[in-house]
């Protein structure tokens, strides 16, 4: 599960095809082995992606059930069926859950043992030096006149300095370096799992709210305020910051020519709250991208509107309605809002009306519509209404829809009404007049106690993933013996145990050409290694990417030729003529 | 404040100098692969192999503590053939890189006009988002080239960019305004900065690995004495090794900058709707875009997926980038539906 190639490697060569016969146990060490293998990982976190796709193509419930009801009439025959697939709650599916707890099981299963092992190297010496150096994927050689121990010395001291772990032996000195990359890898992963603990953290102890609030009214936090509730799994009445909130005042701006006309500019909602009950009053703004937070509750501006005001009186002439109603913007750009009110208790019969109210009115071609979102010109108009509005009956209703089932169309003027103009219903059912508009907010009210881990996670995650990105595992060793006339050979030899981006040989050269450097040259006789000094790895190893092999072989050969031709064999390593010799092909084209 | 219309002129008009220059730039980089004949598999000659290699050991010398390395008379003289072969060489290709570096400097230019005449960050629709993450992906394009001698893919990025600026110049072109109030937060210059920096370098990642599925087909067509009707251009790329290992450097770069952008989005979600994951398209498509870029860096360092299944995971990876881009703005709504396209 981590992009560390040696273990990526040793994970698919585990991966064994499906066992003869095994033991219960053994099924079990099979299975596991399968889910924490790389390809398995690689194939939940595609399965992970496809799942994704449908949440964002499909209505979902949890973001806009009005599209999902919406999605239901549109295509009645499917809509159940795909319901039934839990593709209308993508998120919280049984499926989706199935898939990134497989991941995360797999991703545990991967990460634990890696710790482990972790801890052991941290402990663990760098392994002896192999005998052969020039097998190694990097690898340098030269001649001094230096004795062999005080040679491995300077290496020593060399790679010491450059904060390498070594250990050494006969002859040899072998080091390590960068242990912290896989430090970073684990952080990561670990970090992700942190995450997803987060979230859920959040999913059983916070809670989220809705309220609608006219200007004008205040709310006390509590669960029956709320228009919408959906406390997490853990969360009781009691469990709620006992804050009280007013709403004073209201304004929106609008960009009101151009090019841009109708674009909100800005929104601010003046109120003042208290923590609890008695507590001192404080005021204040409210804006979009700028949320109240009381007693670790965050308050958010989401949404605005028209609240008009009526006034209905019935048949009898006692006033039965008297205040805003609540508007819903049917028209973001204008503004142009519908609403209805209902008034069960008038006599001699219940009345309904649906309103339309226009922010700017204006004749648009005999039909009235709004022509700005502000209220420059505001006019309501209404269909009456009456019979049985049914609110009698168990069924539960929207405040903002009219059941016309079972009612009567009154016959009303079409004439929409200014502020303080009244319209007298038919047949002595009463009057209405609209006095003028409110507006209202809607607030969101959240509480995430999993907020801040998954933050802290976050950064800890990103944290991990650069340090994987940036650190490389290595390893570095010398050799030295001592040569029949005196003088001393010197092997160097390195590898990358994670350089997939590559870099190691120009650090592994740069090693190679200080210590050189620093070892005096034993210039009496030409040094001809046994083996050929310049092993690269393109040439030395089948080629790891398709169809590279041949070209790199070539161009392999063709340094090789290139680093002979200019030397000529004349002493050039004791010399010190050529650290070209050291550096592989592959990091060369690549320039790195 | 209002908007300085003067100023927005001045910036359509540098980002149509950008574009302009960016187009004669492709014909150059086109010309120097039609009549350059110094440089046939650029990455595989043995010369280019001695240009390289012994300056970058020299440049990673001279900044550790050996300073004894470069002294070395041979270093030494190789330091000074390599300050030369780090910019480009010949007549076309010099002719080029210049237009192209003119280019980005004409769409640098463009940017900032268009942030002063809106007094904000210039990255508040579609429109800018395009031009933003264009002039980056050139950003990537120069850097290549000077810093890993990858002026090959000149040809091949201006194409896309080319195409992607003329259609967001005439199809998306918004006049310069103001922003709606959930965008006026500090949080857009860094949400979107780092997904616009993200986005440049998956670009360019994208279009090398393009590049290297085909010289890596067109070397096995070699290989089998079957050359295809690409390979006498593919002939001026790099060993498909190389093409790989620029990608995955980019990729290395992109994903952790996209993490991040991902990470602030969410940090800014909180605190614009009060919730920090809420699964709106365009988060749910990013997180797809970011799943899949994982895939990619998992399969590459596995054993039997590198390679060419990789680039391919790569490239979903960049298609499903694309859509968040483009196609989540177009066809799907949702909250972060203010690209000014409906």
């Amino acid at each position: 599960m981590t992009a560390t190639e040696d273990d990526a490697t040793t994970a698919d060569v585990s991966t064994p095809g499906r066992p003869v016969s095994l033991g219960p146990a053994g099924w079990l060490r099979w299975g596991w082995r399968q889910l924490t293998s790389m390809r398995t990982a690689l194939i939940l976190l595609f399965l992970l992606a496809i799942a994704s796709v449908p949440g964002s193509v499909l209505p979902q419930q949890g973001i806009d059930p009005a599209a999902v009801s919406q999605y239901y009439q549109s295509h009645p025959a499917l809509a159940p069926f795909l319901n039934r697939l839990s593709l209308f709650n993508v998120f919280a599916a049984p499926w989706f859950a199935a898939i990134y707890l497989l991941l995360f099981a797999s991703l545990a299963g991967c990460v634990l043992p890696r710790t482990v092992r972790l801890v052991g190297s941290a402990r663990q010496q760098p392994p002896r030096a192999p005998a052969n150096l020039a097998r190694l994927p990097a690898s340098a050689s030269y001649v001094t006149a230096t004795a062999p121990a005080q040679a491995l010395q300077q290496a020593r001291a060399l790679l010491t300095a450059r904060r390498f772990r070594i250990s050494e032996g006969d002859g040899w000195v072998s080091a390590e370096k960068g242990y912290l990359r896989e430090v970073g890898n684990l952080l990561f992963h670990v970090a992700l799992l942190a995450l997803l603990f987060s979230v859920g953290l959040g999913g059983i102890f916070g809670y989220k709210a809705n309220r609608l609030l006219v200007v004008g009214q205040g709310f006390a936090n509590t669960p029956t305020a709320l228009d919408v509730f959906r406390p997490g799994r853990l969360v009781g009445p009691g469990n709620l910051a006992p804050f009280e909130i007013n709403l004073h005042g209201f304004s929106a701006k609008y960009v009101s020519s151009g090019p841009e006309l109708d674009q909100p500019l800005s929104y601010d909602a003046s109120l003042t709250y208290a923590d609890r009950p008695g507590t001192p009053v404080r005021r204040y703004q409210l804006q979009v991208n700028h949320p109240l937070v009381v007693d670790g509750v965050s308050v958010y501006l989401i949404g605005h509107g028209y609240a008009p005001i009526f006034k209905v009186t019935d048949g009898t002439g006692t006033v039965r309605w008297d205040g805003p109603v609540p508007f819903i913007p049917v028209d973001q750009t204008t503004l142009t809002s519908e609403g209805v009110i209902k008034v069960p208790d008038a006599k001699p019969g219940q009345l309904g009306f649906a309103g339309v109210f226009l922010p700017s009115a204006i004749d648009a071609g005999g039909r009235l519509a709004s022509a700005f979102p502000a209220a420059l010109n505001p006019r309501v108009s209404l269909v009456g209404f009456t019979g049985n509005l049914g609110m009698n009956s168990s069924q539960a209703q929207s405040v903002y829809q009219l059941d016309t089932t079972g009612l009567r169309q009154l016959p009303m003027q079409a004439e929409p009404l200014a502020a303080g103009q009244s319209m007298k219903l038919p047949d002595g059912l009463g009057t209405v007049t609209y006095l003028g508009y409110q507006q209202w907010v809607s607030l969101a009210i959240t509480y995430d106690p999993g907020q801040l881990p998954a933050l802290l996670s976050g950064i800890a995650a990103l944290a991990g993933l650069i340090l994987s990105f940036l650190i490389r595992r290595r390893r570095v060793f010398v050799r030295a013996t001592a040569a029949a006339d005196g003088s001393t050979e010197v092997w160097l030899g390195g590898l990358a145990r994670s350089d997939a981006a590559g870099g190691f040989e120009t650090e592994f050269s740069e090693l190679a050409e200080l210590l050189r450097a620093e070892l005096p040259a034993a210039a009496e006789r030409p040094f001809v290694p046994e083996r050929g000094e310049v092993v690269t790895p393109a040439a030395a190893a089948p080629a790891e990417h398709d169809g590279a092999s041949a070209q790199a072989r070539a161009s392999a050969d063709g340094q090789q030729a290139a680093v002979t031709d200019t030397a000529g064999g004349s002493g050039h390593l004791g010399t010190g003529v050529s650290p070209v010799s050291t550096v592989s092909p592959r990091a060369s084209t690549d320039g790195e | 404040m209002p908007i300085n219309a003067s100023l927005g002129d001045l910036s359509n008009g540098l980002l149509l100098v950008a574009v302009v220059l960016y187009a004669l730039a492709m014909l150059c980089y086109a010309s120097d692969f039609a009549f350059a004949r110094h440089r046939i598999m650029a990455g595989l000659t043995d010369t280019t192999v001695a240009e390289v290699a012994v300056p970058e050991l020299v440049a990673a010398g001279s900044g550790g503590p050996a300073t004894n390395v470069t002294a070395s008379p041979p270093s030494a003289t190789s330091a000074a053939g390599e300050r030369a072969s780090r910019w480009p060489s010949g007549f076309w290709l010099r002719l080029a890189f210049g237009l192209t570096c003119a280019g980005l400097t004409a769409h640098l230019a463009a940017i900032l006009a268009r942030g002063i005449a809106e007094h904000r960050t210039p990255w508040g629709n579609m429109y800018e988002f395009i031009a933003a993450f264009t002039c980056m992906a050139v950003l990537v394009l120069v850097a290549a080239s000077v810093r890993y001698r990858a002026y090959y893919m000149g040809l091949f990025v201006m194409i896309p960019i080319v195409f992607g600026l003329g259609i967001d110049l005439t199809v998306l072109y918004t006049p310069a305004g103001s922003l709606v109030p959930a965008l006026q937060s500090y949080w857009i210059a860094i949400h979107v900065t780092a997904m616009i920096v993200a986005i440049g370098l998956f670009i360019f990642g994208a279009v090398v690995t393009t590049m290297y599925l085909l010289a890596s087909r067109s070397v096995r067509r070699l290989a089998a004495d079957q050359p295809s009707w690409s390979a006498g251009i593919l002939r001026h790329l790099p060993a498909p090794a190389v093409l790989d290992r620029l990608s995955y450097r980019s990729i290395l770069f992109a994903f952790p900058v996209w993490t991040f952008g991902v990470m602030a989005g969410a940090i800014w979600a909180d605190h614009a709707w009060g919730r920090y994951w809420g699964w709106d398209p365009k988060e749910t498509w990013s997180f797809i875009t970011w799943v899949v870029y994982a895939m990619f860096l998992h399969a590459r360092a596995t054993a039997g997926w590198r390679g060419r299944r990789a680039a391919a995971i790569q490239l979903i990876g960049f298609g499903c980038l694309l859509f968040n881009v483009i196609g989540v703005n177009i066809w799907i709504s949702g909250l972060h539906s203010y690209a000014g396209m409906g």
